[in-house]
C-alpha cells in the first residue's frame, strides 16, 4: 500500500507553501510523526511529520517549487507495490458499502483542512460522516503539526538567529522550538524593529462624552443583540483623521525609496491569539457605519482566535490600531506592523481626577501610544495626528460630520 | 518567437469556449483573476451549436409532430401536419442564439476576454493565437485545456455532408431524408434515428454490438427498443457496415451480419461512432502535456496535467464524454487555479438519453453492485401505474432503484420513461447526500407529479410499496 502525502492547510488560509528543505530523501525509511519536510507558507515556516511510517518512492516537489494545498509532495510506500498517489487513486471508498458516505459539502470541508475523510469513523447512520467528525479529526490532528507547547519559562531569541547545535535542556530551562505563528511573529518584529526608526509619542485622551454616546446607542440597540464597544467609534475616529495626515495611513516601499500614501483605510486589529499575535484587517473602515464595523471586528477576533482567517484578511493594512485596554498597563511603545508607518495603541479608560473648566472633576480618560516611522513622519505631523483624533473622540458628535465621508 | 512578437501576460488562459471552458472562465474571473478565452467560433462549444441543444430542439419538433396522431385518442383532430424544416431551422436558431448571447454577456460581465482563433501552446507557459487579424502570443502564468471533442470517423466512411453525415451535418440538414441509415446504435444515433423517424425518414439502425445502447442496463434499453419498433425503425445489431458507394443521390452501404454481406440502399448515412478529443494541433508536444493511447490528456483530479501550470478539462480528458461532466472540470480547475481546495469527488456522473421514452442513470446497476460484492436490494416502479404518466399519454418505462440491502444506502437509479433526464436530478442528489432508500420514501413527493416513481421505487427496494401488487 501507498501514500500520497498532500500538503495539508497548515491554517492561517494559507493556500500554498514552498518547499524549503527535504529532510529525507528516496529510499530513507521514515517512522511515523518523523519531520519530512520543511514548507515555508507567506506566514511561517512548518515542518510537516509524515502520517505514516514507511518508505520514501518518490519526491515530488524539490527545494523553492511552490506546491498548493492537497499537492502531494512525497509518497510513501507501505510495503514492496508501487507508487501510486493516494490522491489520484479515484474516489473516495471505505465504509460498508465501498465508498465514503458524506455529503459533497462534507467532503469538501474535508478536502480544504487536508482530512483524509475515508479515514475517518462516521457518526452518522450507516458509518456517515458529518461536517462535525472532519472538524473534530483536525483538532485531532493538529498537536502533531507543529505547534509548540504554549509556555515559555525563557526570553524568546531574536528570530533569524537559528539555533546551530542543539544543546540539551538542562534542569532549570524549557527550551521551545521557535516555530508556525510564534517564528513569523518574531521574523517580523526583527525585520520591523530593525528598519524602520521608532518613535512612539504618548497622549491622553477624555472619553467622557464617547461614553455617554456609546451607553446611549446601547441602550437604543438593546433587543438587536448587538452590544457596541468602543473599537467601532476609535476607528471611524482613526479613518476621519488618517484622511487629514495621509502620511500617517502610509507604506515605506524600501526597495524603491518611495513612500506609498494609502487612498484607502484598512486598518489591522491585533489579535492575542493563544499561538501568537494576528492582525485581521478592517477593510474600507471609510465606507462602513459603525454598527457594520462592530460586526466585522467580532467576526474577524473570532475568526483570529479559531485560526480560520483567509489569507486575504490578514493582507493589505495601511495602519494598525492595538487596543491594550481589556488587558491593562498604562503605556507602550509598539513595534510598527511593517511596512506600514504607524500604529496606535489605546489603553484602558480610567475614571482620573482632571482640571476641568476651571475645577477638579472626575472624568474618564484613556492613554494612547502612537508608534510612528520616523523615516516617513515627522514628530510635530505625529502630534498634529493625534490631536485631531483627540478632537473627534472627545467630541463624538464631529463624528457624524465625518460619517458620510469615504474617502474616494 | 519572432523577435518583435510581444507576448501579452495573462494569468489564465483558457483554449475553448465550449461548457467547460466559458464556466471555467467566468468561476476563475469570480475568483479574481484575469481571464482571456480563445473560442475559434462563438462561445457555447458543441454542446449549444452542434449538439445538445440543437437536438434537443429537433427532438422536441419531431415528438410534437409525432403527438398530432396521438392527439386524435383524446379528440383532438388536426388536418394533415406538415413539417417545414427551413421554419424549424429559423426556430431553433433563434434559441441558440438567445444561449450564445447570454453566455457572451455572461463573460463580459464577469470581465473575461473572448479572443477568436485557433490557439496552440509553444511551450509551458506560452500560447499563440491564429486570429483573423494575424497572429497574437499570450504569456499565461495558468492554462485551461477545453478544446473538447468531434465525431469519430469510421474508415471507409469520411464525411462528406452531403449524403454521409457526422451528427454535426445532420442537425444542419435542409430537408427530412426519406431514408436514413443510422452507423452506430448509441446515443447519438438512437436520439437523432428516432427524432427522423418521427418526422417521416425511413430509418434503419445498424449497431455492431449485439445490443443497442451498449453499456447501458439491458432492462432500460429493451422499453426503448419497444418504441423503436412501434415507430417503424429497423434495428440491426451484432451488424458491421463495410464500405459505401455514393451513386445518383443514394448511398449503397454493404452491411454484414454474422458473415452474411448485403447491400443497403439510402438517401443518407449518419455515422455515429463516438467521439475523438481535440488534442492533435494543440501544441500538446510543444508544452511537454501527457495524452494517453485515445489522444487524451491526463490529469490529475483536479485536472491538472502533468505540466503544473496548465490544466485540462471535459472531453479532451479522460472520463464520459458529456457537457455536465465538462462543466464540474472547469469549474474543479478554476478553484484549484485560485490556490481553493477543489476536486472532483462525485460519487456518480449521471446520464441521460433522449430517445423515447428517455432513459436517465444515476450510480451503480444491480449488476455493477454485485460485481463489487455488494448485496443488493432492488426495486421497481411502472410509469404505468402512474397517473400523471397516464393523464399524458406517456405511460411506457420504469424506474428501478438499487440499494445496499443491509443499509439501504442507495447505490444507483434508473430510469426509462417520460421526462427521466429531468427526474434524474433528484436521485443525483439522494446518492450524493448518502440517503437511504428510506429517506427517499418518507419524503413527501407531491401528486400527482412524475416524482412519484421514485418513492414508490424506493418504497419497493424498502419492501413497503403501496401502489404494487405483493411480489412472491
Amino acid at each position: 500500500m501507498t501514500v500520497g502525502f498532500q500538503l495539508p492547510d497548515v491554517g492561517e488560509g494559507i493556500h500554498e507553501a514552498e518547499v524549503v528543505r527535504w529532510l529525507v530523501e528516496v529510499g530513507d525509511t521514515v517512522k511515523e510523526f518523523e519531520p519530512l519536510v520543511e514548507v515555508q507558507t507567506d506566514k511561517a515556516l512548518v515542518e510537516l511529520p509524515a502520517p505514516t511510517g514507511g518508505q520514501v518512492l518518490e519526491i515530488r516537489y524539490q527545494p523553492g517549487d511552490l506546491a498548493r494545498v492537497g499537492d502531494v509532495l512525497v509518497v510513501i510506500g507501505k510495503g514492496e507495490e508501487r507508487a501510486e498517489s493516494r490522491s489520484e487513486a479515484g474516489g473516495p471508498e471505505a465504509s460498508a458499502i465501498g465508498r465514503v458516505l458524506a455529503t459533497p459539502s462534507t467532503r469538501k470541508r474535508a478536502r480544504e483542512l487536508g482530512v483524509d475523510i475515508r479515514k475517518l469513523r462516521g457518526s452518522g447512520p450507516a458509518g456517515r460522516v458529518t461536517r462535525d467528525d472532519v472538524e473534530r479529526a483536525v483538532q485531532a490532528v493538529r498537536p502533531l503539526e507543529v505547534l509548540p507547547p504554549a509556555v515559555a519559562t525563557e526570553p524568546e531569541r531574536p528570530a533569524g538567529m537559528e539555533g546551530k547545535a542543539a544543546p540539551s535542556p538542562s534542569e532549570g530551562e524549557q527550551r521551545i522550538p521557535l516555530r508556525g505563528l510564534r517564528r513569523a511573529v518574531a521574523q517580523k518584529m526583527v525585520r520591523s524593529a530593525f528598519t524602520a526608526p521608532h518613535v512612539t509619542a504618548f497622549d491622553e485622551v477624555d472619553v467622557t462624552e464617547l461614553i455617554a454616546v456609546r451607553r446611549e446607542a446601547n441602550s437604543l440597540l438593546a433587543g438587536r443583540g448587538v452590544k457596541l464597544t468602543y473599537l467601532p467609534f476609535i476607528l471611524k475616529a482613526l479613518a476621519a483623521a488618517l484622511r487629514k495626515h495621509p502620511y500617517l495611513n502610509a507604506h515605506m516601499d524600501e526597495d524603491r525609496s518611495e513612500i506609498v500614501l494609502k487612498r484607502e483605510a484598512h486598518i489591522g486589529i491585533a489579535v492575542d491569539t493563544p499561538d501568537g499575535l494576528l492582525v485581521p484587517v478592517v477593510r474600507h473602515v471609510d465606507r462602513k457605519s459603525v454598527l457594520e464595523l462592530a460586526e466585522e471586528i467580532r467576526t474577524l477576533s473570532e475568526r483570529a482566535r479559531s485560526r480560520t482567517l483567509d489569507a486575504e484578511q490578514l493582507r493589505g493594512g495601511t495602519f494598525t490600531l492595538s487596543n491594550m485596554g481589556p488587558i491593562g498597563g498604562q503605556f507602550a511603545t509598539p513595534i510598527l506592523n511593517h511596512p506600514e508607518a504607524a500604529l496606535l495603541g489605546v489603553h484602558k479608560i480610567e475614571e482620573r481626577g482632571v482640571v476641568h473648566g476651571g475645577e477638579i472633576v472626575i472624568r474618564s480618560r484613556m492613554n494612547v501610544s502612537l508608534s510612528f516611522d520616523h523615516r516617513v513622519i515627522d514628530g510635530a505631523e505625529a502630534v498634529r495626528f493625534i490631536n485631531e483624533l483627540k478632537r473627534l473622540l472627545e467630541h463624538p458628535n464631529l463624528l457624524f460630520l465625518e460619517m458620510s465621508a469615504a474617502w474616494s | 518567437m519572432v523577435v518583435g512578437d510581444l507576448a501579452q501576460d495573462v494569468e489564465l488562459l483558457v483554449i475553448g469556449g465550449g461548457p467547460g471552458g466559458y464556466v471555467a472562465a467566468i468561476r476563475a474571473a469570480q475568483l479574481g483573476k484575469e481571464v482571456v478565452v480563445v473560442e475559434r467560433e462563438r462561445v457555447g462549444g458543441v454542446c449549444l451549436h452542434q449538439g445538445c441543444i440543437p437536438s434537443k430542439a429537433l427532438i422536441h419538433a419531431a415528438k410534437t409532430y409525432a403527438g398530432t396522431a396521438q392527439a386524435a385518442e383524446m379528440g383532438i383532430r388536426f388536418g394533415t401536419p406538415s413539417f417545414e424544416m427551413e421554419a424549424f431551422r429559423a426556430w431553433q436558431g433563434g434559441i441558440v442564439h438567445k444561449l450564445a448571447a447570454g453566455v457572451e454577456s455572461l463573460l463580459r460581465a464577469n470581465g473575461v476576454t473572448v479572443v477568436h482563433g485557433q490557439a496552440a501552446l509553444l511551450t509551458d507557459d506560452r500560447a499563440a493565437v491564429e486570429t483573423a487579424q494575424g497572429m497574437e502570443y499570450y504569456r499565461f502564468e495558468d492554462c485551461i485545456l477545453a478544446t473538447g471533442s468531434r465525431p469519430a470517423v469510421v474508415p471507409g466512411f469520411g464525411f462528406d455532408g452531403k449524403q454521409v453525415l457526422s451528427s454535426t451535418d445532420a442537425l444542419e440538414l435542409t430537408e427530412v431524408p426519406s431514408s436514413l441509415l443510422v452507423i452506430g446504435g448509441g446515443y447519438v444515433g438512437l436520439e437523432l434515428g428516432t427524432a427522423f423517424a418521427k418526422l417521416g425518414s425511413q430509418v434503419t439502425i445498424a449497431e455492431r454490438e449485439e445490443s443497442l445502447l451498449p453499456g447501458v442496463e439491458p432492462l432500460l434499453v429493451q422499453v426503448v427498443k419497444k418504441n423503436l419498433r412501434k415507430l417503424g425503425v429497423s434495428v440491426l445489431t451484432g451488424t458491421n457496415a463495410l464500405r459505401q458507394e455514393v451513386v445518383d443521390g443514394a448511398v449503397r452501404v454493404t452491411l454484414e451480419e454474422r458473415g452474411l454481406t448485403r447491400v443497403h440502399q439510402v438517401e443518407k448515412v449518419l455515422v455515429t461512432a463516438g467521439r475523438r478529443p481535440n488534442s492533435e494541433d494543440l501544441g500538446l508536444s510543444q508544452a511537454g502535456v501527457r495524452t494517453n493511447a485515445a489522444g487524451h490528456v491526463v490529469t490529475d483530479r483536479q485536472g491538472r496535467t502533468n505540466v503544473r501550470r496548465i490544466f485540462a478539462i471535459g472531453d479532451l480528458t479522460e472520463g464520459p464524454m458529456l457537457a455536465h461532466k465538462a462543466i464540474r472540470d472547469g469549474v474543479t480547475a478554476a478553484e484549484a487555479i485560485a490556490g481553493l481546495a477543489s476536486g472532483k469527488d462525485a460519487l456518480a456522473m449521471p446520464a441521460v438519453i433522449f430517445t423515447e421514452p428517455e432513459i436517465a442513470t444515476v450510480g451503480l446497476t444491480a449488476a455493477e453492485a454485485k460485481e463489487r460484492g455488494l448485496e443488493v436490494s432492488v426495486g421497481k416502479f411502472p410509469f404505468a401505474a402512474n397517473g400523471r404518466a397516464l393523464a399524458t399519454g406517456e405511460g411506457d418505462g420504469f424506474c428501478q432503484v438499487v440499494a445496499e440491502r443491509a443499509s439501504g444506502v442507495l447505490l444507483g437509479v434508473h430510469m426509462a420513461g417520460p421526462q427521466a433526464s429531468n427526474l434524474i436530478g433528484e436521485a443525483a442528489l439522494a446518492l450524493e447526500m448518502g440517503a437511504t432508500v428510506e429517506d427517499v420514501h418518507l419524503t413527501v413527493h407531491p401528486h400527482p407529479t412524475l416524482t412519484e416513481v421514485l418513492f414508490e421505487a424506493a418504497a419497493d427496494a424498502d419492501g413497503v410499496a403501496v401502489h404494487l401488487a405483493k411480489r412472491n
